[in-house]
């Protein structure tokens, strides 16, 4: 029973993925109905692995080549696998249940839940691989269905770029996993998790290997997990289904890096080097995505760059070596963003798809059930004691706090901000006048969206406690989660700057009907979009421009006008015209074979 | 129970009779020389299940010192076999445009024979799949290569397909000479052409490097063409192009299998001087490493989809040679560089054969090659669209696709060798292979068709397109079956080990 479950919840939603597109994409319900059974048998079935809190592995030969390649299919199932399997599969049962009724009118639903169902086989993958090689290939199928999600709306010319960045995006980070995994693979001969914790001693050897190494797996999670500079594809993913950004690019999906993180954490702990450019990443985009998002006017986009900012803080804690504290942020951020995202979703479809907050407001009074949730969603992401965000942010802040001062100042100054633009966000949508006519006619939304953001709603405070989290999580894990060493100072400060921020928010946006701050920079997010396209746009150009200047110059002018002249004379050139470039062909060849004697038998 | 050299003659018979057939025949319609083509090819291919082996240790003279038919050959001959029947299928569709392009006074007169001449083709793989000899190997290559010399010029009214035909005879007559150079220099040193006794007989000779190198350089020269290694690759991006699309198929697959499992057989004994194995390595790894850029980076700009995938078939010659360049010293590690090979060329076929099958089809409709063409056939065609998908995410590379696996195996076998500079290149051409290959499929999902008029696919095309894709992802997921046909590789040398 123990080692069937886990190919359970594997298989599935592939199961489901495959009938839809084979046999059900014709019948919207039918499709609806498998995905909604394939994700809460996952959910069912992961609820019976908490029965044991012993490991699990269970395996398959796949390919076997002898002494160069030996490859197994291997689940494995441990304190940190349950964690994430809850998450995903809970998450997913209900972001499923809430998708049955915003995307009731759409034309694609049945292709919708298709790409859900295969969505939750690929992240299902990662999180139960016990290889670097499966792991990887879930990871690029999660990009494949992350793709087909993004782009679900196709038609809109936006969606299908976002699309197309988003995966672009993730295949730069990709190749990075790869050469790592293919480095941590050349020196300890296993893509095994335990055959490489097993044969560490061969990678730390030599330091600047295992630095490498460790940083080039972090370039998967850079671009999984949307850290700078590889972060400007999940504010683009918001053409997506709202369902699907709080599913994919909130909860699961991105933190799919952190994950991935914590399970090679063993071979990056050796490595300061490496720990520390995770750290610097981590704050760097903390902060930036933070400044950001206080300047964004699309409700969907402040929540993606809150989004990108409390990642960032997730991966500064694996950089600071919290694991612990920072698979904690992820358990805990999954609840309270999932909330947020599927609240503004509600708002969205109760207000026709608008999604500018400056046109809402006042929305409290016409959407209670919405208004009150999406309040505790946001107390819960700014740290208000008490909630769920405040723990988690704290054993991070911990953390930082004994390992480096830059990180902990960048940490607390995310805090801050984190506080002041969740403040502007609910202030300007939710308090003050309806500003436009829709948003005078605001209403709750049907039960099938509202229960799921209520689950969510209690989820967001207690996943906090120690009774909650802590049966989940294990007692070993969770005792890793609190690992620093208490400092009554931290939360006193954390207290004060959330304080601060809410405070400051709150004055500088009550009643406004315009945004009375303006800074350019922010609002325009660095301008980075705008330098990765010229620079983009500029390497087109010099390829272009250089090929065909070899065509030209080279090919044509020097190889084929050139040496004809020299050898055959002009007279031979007319003939040599008619024939296209032959003869220039013939040259290359020879050439080749002069430069291969001369390479064997020099 | 026969012997299995019946195979090759029932093949060989097969096109004889069909001539006769095509040139006593009324009947204006070559079609069905076609369709019984592949018919009776089906029919020898379940033949190949009920033949005997060659004879372990063959008295001396005897016709199996030139040919054997190890399980490893045995799969070659039933892939040549299958792979003839789908270009075939390709050659059905093409006929329209053939007939336009070969001016003759009566109607179908002069397309008969377009579908005869891949049986030779064929039968020269499936001799090429049991040479243990250099003479029984170079006349198997030749009568493949030859037979491809007259299918490329074929459309006599195209100038292009003229010129390709003209350049693909002077540049392989052209190495050609250097491949049967390079034999008698092999002959010259050992007195031998036959592969085991060429090994034992190099392993032996004392101080003559130098000769021994010179014979091999000879001998990469010729096959460095027919695999389409830069820098002999010039001649693949015009003939490609070129030649009739099924033609172009044709020749990327089956030229290129013949010429890297030819490389494999002559490279063995080479390897087993030890004083110049090294050399022979760096060589190799020179070669893929210049054929992986040339062949990926080249084809960023191209806008022609066919040329497109001639440029692809360089890459990928890139890729495999970038495994070749991996053997090992031991004959151990050749076994597994071999079945990688020969995985990586089964997975190559198949998304081939899909795309250039998609290619014949379409192109009828959009009236041209152009990747712009090609734009919103999603919506034309769903079903040659996510076909044509398939073929170019497995062709990039995309996980849970042969092509991935073919990619996953070379990487594996470069670092189990060590070759982090091939392995670096590697990783930068894949790079480049995702953005050349998924402007493709860009172009059929998100661009607006100019005419939208939907496109119909015949049954038995359909029913080859469906196999091809369903190959694409089984054997994706589920590599285990080819790897192993390909694994128990027993070699001449590595039994006289």
């Amino acid at each position: 029973m123990e080692t069937s479950l886990p190919w359970i919840i594997l298989l599935s939603p592939l199961a489901s993925a495959v009938l839809i597109l084979l046999f059900a994409h014709r019948s919207k319900p039918l499709s609806v109905l498998l995905s909604l059974t394939a994700v809460f048998a996952a959910f069912g079935s992961t609820l019976l692995l908490f029965s044991s809190h012993s490991v699990v592995q269970t395996s398959a030969t796949w390919i076997d080549l002898g002494p160069a390649l030996h490859l197994t299919i291997g689940l494995k199932i441990d304190a940190l696998t349950r964690v994430m399997l809850l998450v995903v599969t809970g998450i997913g049962a209900l972001v499923h249940v809430y998708s049955t009724v915003y995307m009731a009118e759409d034309d694609g639903k049945a292709r919708f839940f298709g790409s859900l169902s295969l969505f939750m086989f690929s992240m299902l993958g990662i999180v139960l691989a016990d290889n670097l090689a499966m792991m990887f290939i879930f990871w690029e199928l999660v990009g494949v269905s992350s793709f087909l999600l993004i782009g679900h709306w196709f038609t809109k010319p936006s969606a299908a770029k976002a699309a197309n960045k988003a995966f672009l995006a993730n295949r730069v980070g990709d190749f990075g996993f790869m050469s790592g995994i293919l480095l941590v693979w050349a020196a300890t001969g296993s893509v095994e998790f335990a055959g490489i914790q097993e044969n560490l001693a061969k990678l730390t050897v030599n330091p600047s290997l295992l630095t490498l190494a460790g940083l080039c797996l972090f370039c998967g999670a850079v671009g999984k997990s949307a850290q700078v500079p590889l972060h400007v594809w999940l504010p683009d993913a918001m053409e997506g289904p709202t369902p699907v950004s709080a599913l994919i690019h909130a909860a699961t999906m991105v933190a799919a890096g952190v994950y991935m993180l914590a399970r090679i954490f063993f071979i990056l702990e050796p490595s300061p080097v490496a720990l520390g450019v995770i750290a610097a990443v981590g704050a760097v985009t903390a902060v930036l995505a933070a400044l950001m998002a206080t300047q964004q006017d699309d409700i969907k986009r402040i929540l993606a760059y809150s989004t990108l900012s409390q990642l960032g803080l997730m991966v500064a804690g694996i950089g600071v070596g919290a694991w612990g504290a920072s698979m904690f942020h992820l358990f805990t951020h999954a609840f309270f963003k999932a909330l947020l995202f599927l609240g503004s979703g509600a708002v969205i479809h109760a207000l026709h798809h608008e999604q500018n907050i400056w046109k809402m407001g006042g929305l409290r009074r016409t959407m209670p059930k919405t208004f009150i949730t999406f309040v505790i969603g946001t107390l819960a992401l700014t740290g208000t004691p008490g909630l769920a965000g405040f723990f988690s942010k704290d054993a991070i802040l911990l953390a930082a706090w004994h390992k480096s001062a830059f990180i902990f100042g960048a940490a607390l100054f995310t805090s801050l901000l984190t506080a002041y633009y969740m403040t502007r966000l609910v202030v300007v949508a939710f308090f003050g006048e309806a500003w436009t006519p829709n948003a005078k006619h605001g209403h709750d939304c049907p039960p099938a969206m509202t229960v799921p953001l209520m689950i969510l709603a209690v989820l967001s405070v207690i996943s906090g406690y120690k009774f909650f989290a802590g049966s989940i999580f294990g007692e070993e894990l969770f005792h890793s989660v609190h690992a620093a060493e208490h400092v009554s100072l931290v939360p006193i400060l954390a207290v004060s700057v959330f304080s601060i921020g809410t405070a400051g928010a709150w004055f500088l946006y009550n009643g406004r009907s315009k945004d009375p701050v303006k800074i350019p920079l922010f609002r325009n997010k660095f301008y980075i979009d705008e330098l990765y396209a010229s620079l983009i746009a500029g390497t087109q150009d010099l390829l272009a421009s250089f090929s065909s200047w070899f065509d030209h110059f080279i090919l044509d002018g020097v190889i084929v006008r050139g040496i004809s002249g020299l050898t055959w004379g002009v007279g031979y050139t007319l003939r040599l015209l008619q024939f296209s470039n032959l003869q220039g062909y013939a040259f290359l060849f020879g050439t080749g074979v002069v430069i291969l004697f001369y390479m064997l038998i020099k | 129970m026969f012997p299995p050299i019946t195979l090759e003659i029932l093949v060989l018979a097969l096109g004889f009779i069909l001539l006769l057939a095509e040139s006593f025949s009324q009947s204006t319609s070559k079609r069905s020389l076609a369709k019984s083509a592949v018919f009776c090819l089906a029919w020898i291919f379940a033949l190949s299940f009920f033949v005997t082996s060659a004879p372990a240790n063959p008295e001396p003279g005897s016709f199996w010192n030139f040919y054997s038919a190890d399980p490893v050959s045995m799969v070659f001959k039933r892939i040549a076999l299958l792979t003839t029947m789908a270009v075939l299928v390709m050659a059905l569709e093409y006929e329209k445009v053939l007939a336009k392009n070969i001016p003759s006074a009566r109607e179908g007169a002069g397309t008969g024979e377009f579908f005869i001449l891949p049986l030779f083709t064929c039968s020269g793989l499936m001799l090429l799949a049991s040479a243990v000899d250099l003479v029984m190997a170079f006349a198997a290559l030749e009568l493949v290569t030859i037979s491809f010399y007259v299918m490329v010029a074929y459309m006599r009214g195209s100038h292009a397909s003229l010129e390709a035909g003209v350049k693909y005879l002077i540049l392989g007559a052209l190495s050609t000479g250097f491949f049967v150079y390079g034999i008698t220099w092999i002959f010259g040193l050992t007195g031998e052409t036959h592969f085991t006794k060429i090994a034992l007989k190099l392993a032996s000779l004392q101080g003559s490097d130098t000769a021994i190198l010179f014979a091999l350089v000879l001998v990469l020269v010729g096959l460095g063409f027919k695999v389409a290694a830069v820098p002999f690759q010039s001649w693949v991006p015009d003939v490609y192009q070129g030649a009739p699309t099924p033609v172009t198929a044709f020749l990327s697959v089956g030229s290129k299998a013949a010429g890297f499992l030819l490389l494999l057989r002559v490279l063995e004994p080479f390897l087993g001087v030890a004083s110049i194995a090294h050399k022979i390595l760096l060589v190799l790894s020179v070669l893929a490493g210049a054929t992986l850029i040339f062949g990926n980076l080249a084809a960023l700009p191209q806008n022609n989809l066919k040329r497109l995938l001639a440029y692809s078939s360089v890459g990928h010659a890139g890729y495999l040679l970038m495994a070749v360049a991996c053997v090992g010293v031991a004959p151990s590690a050749l076994g597994s560089v071999g079945a990688t090979v020969g995985f990586y060329l089964f997975a190559y076929l198949l998304m081939t054969l899909l795309s250039f099958l998609v290619l014949t089809i379409a192109t009828q409709h959009t009236k041209g090659e152009e990747i712009q063409h090609f734009n919103g056939l999603s919506k034309r065609s769903p079903f040659l669209a996510f076909a044509l998908l398939v073929a170019m995410s497995s062709l990039a590379g995309v996980p849970l696709t042969a092509g991935f696996y073919g990619k996953f195996l070379v990487f594996a076998q470069a670092v189990n060798a060590s070759q982090w500079t091939l392995i670096a290149l590697g990783t930068v051409t894949v790079g480049a292979g995702f953005y050349f290959y998924l402007r493709v499929v860009a172009a059929m999902y998100w661009a607006e068709p100019a005419d939208a008029s939907p496109i119909q696919v015949s049954g038995l095309s359909k029913m080859i397109i469906v196999l091809l894709v369903a190959g694409i992802f089984v054997f994706g997921v589920n590599p285990k079956p080819v790897l192993s046909a390909f694994q128990t590789q027993q070699t001449p040398l590595a039994s006289a080990h």
